[in-house]
């Protein structure tokens, strides 16, 4: 059993001089369909926590907001919230085609993306695309507000950059013209409640019909979500009539390799991550043709 | 560990309450109020037996501690009968034999009704997701999905 202490401060203000006070003691709690799991199965990821500090009804966290450059989401926002949004459906439908796949109704109802994105899962649904979309977070602490790409945030598999007098207040993602599709592609054991096996996000726009700006984002199948550099780089300016799909599969299961090491489940994944690729190219090309 | 005081409305009638930090929303419906049509099966938000409905959405009360939520409301499988009358998805459970076991079927309905106050015509696909974290181990999923379908084409001819 876990025993701590509840805190459940008014506003942002409050939470954020309770944190500086005693920040080191203190588990922040949003949506808890993470936590909750972790603190009932007594998991060893928690560490050791004096406090559990609720935000989730502090206001102002979960609104959307459209600026001229960015999309900017709260970190309080659910994912059912997210689903549901026009603002993102009209920039960002992969944001939402990912976050449809969370879980189940009730969790989408619950869970929250900064939880999502916190909590640092390597089956995090939605830190696949936000890192396509170079999403970046902003972290404020009583004194001082920060902004880091969501990539350099994610330092581990549930790990992140976060300080322990810091809250996540939200997430920023420049605009990508209409010429940008996306594909977001999972595997998972069965269709609701599951955690992806894999995940794959990609972003890219087609000039001429050759892959100009291309990112291709896997995790799940690495410890956590990342591009794919070199698969990135034999794509680009690749004529999307002209794909070696083959060879371009065979070279994607062997970056994972490179980036997660053998494991139990290479044998499987290696394959898969390739056919997971050239399944989302071929949806993307579908689409501009 | 210091008890928090938490005000919630469960089924229209208020309570006071003080609780413990780690006690969740299942906890204070069954143990304090023996609302025992809220179900504890899997406790980690994979079986939607624990399903009620919070503020007006369909959540897993194994999810939720009852310090979080001062203030909501709350809505359980008991609070769906009104003066002695079933609600509409309850008879159309009963009619499309729609229980075997019984044991997920207080969240089914109020996964159904979650979805039916906010659509309340929704296609087969929305039914098939509003119910998607709720297992029925009996696996009565056809009936379920039929007595749900039923339910909102009597709400929308009468």
């Amino acid at each position: 059993m876990i025993e701590f202490e509840a805190l459940k401060p008014q506003n942002l203000k409050e939470a954020l001089a309770v944190l500086k006070e005693k920040g080191m003691d203190i588990k922040i709690l949003a949506g808890g369909t993470d936590l909750l799991v972790e603190i009932n199965n007594n998991s060893d990821r928690l560490g050791d926590f004096k406090y559990l500090m609720d935000i989730s009804s502090i206001k102002g966290l979960d609104e959307i907001e459209n600026k001229k450059e960015h999309l900017i989401i709260g970190a309080l926002c659910t994912h059912t919230q997210i689903s549901e949004s026009e603002l993102i459906k009209r920039n960002f439908p992969i944001l939402i085609r990912s976050a449809k796949t969370i879980g189940s109704t009730q969790i989408r109802n619950r869970g929250t993306i900064g939880g999502n994105i916190n909590n640092g899962s390597p089956a995090a649904d939605l830190i696949t695309p936000l890192i396509a979309l170079k999403g970046s977070v902003i972290l404020k602490s009583k004194n001082k507000k920060r902004e880091l790409p969501l990539q350099d945030f994610i330092t581990g598999p549930y790990k992140t950059d976060r300080k322990e007098d810091e809250i996540m207040t939200k997430i920023k993602i420049p605009k990508i013209t209409s010429d940008y599709q996306s594909s977001f592609q999972k595997v998972k054991r069965r269709q609701a409640v599951a955690i992806a096996r894999i995940n794959l996000a990609v972003v890219t726009d087609i000039k001429k019909k050759r892959f100009n700006d291309i990112r291709v984002v896997f995790s799940s199948a690495t410890p956590t979500a990342i591009r794919f550099l070199k698969i990135e780089k034999r794509l680009k300016q690749a004529h999307i009539n002209e794909l070696d799909l083959e060879s371009i599969a065979e070279q994607t299961g062997q970056e994972m390799v490179e980036i997660t090491g053998e494991r139990w489940s290479t044998p499987y994944k290696k394959p898969v991550v390739g056919n997971l690729l050239i399944r989302a190219l071929q949806e993307i090309i579908r689409e501009v043709q | 560990m210091q008890k928090v005081k938490v005000s919630l409305t469960v089924n229209r009638k208020k309570y006071n309450l003080k609780v413990d930090p780690d006690e969740r929303l299942l906890d204070t419906l069954r143990d304090r109020l023996h609302l025992f049509g809220v179900k504890e099966g899997c406790s980690i938000g994979e079986c939607g037996a624990c399903t009620v409905i919070l503020d007006g959405k369909a959540v897993n009360s194994c999810m939720v501690y009852t310090f979080q939520i001062d203030g909501s409301q709350v809505l359980t499988v008991e609070g769906l009968e009104i003066d002695g009358r079933l609600d509409p998805l309850q008879l159309s459970f009963i009619e499309h034999q729609a229980v075997q076991c019984g044991f997920c079927t207080p969240g089914m309905l109020m996964s159904a009704k979650a979805l039916l106050n906010k659509n309340p015509n929704p296609d087969k696909e929305a039914i098939k997701t509003a119910i998607e974290g709720n297992l029925c181990r009996c696996t009565g999923y056809q009936q379920i999905i039929e007595a749900i379908e039923a339910a909102t084409k009597k709400d929308g001819s009468e």
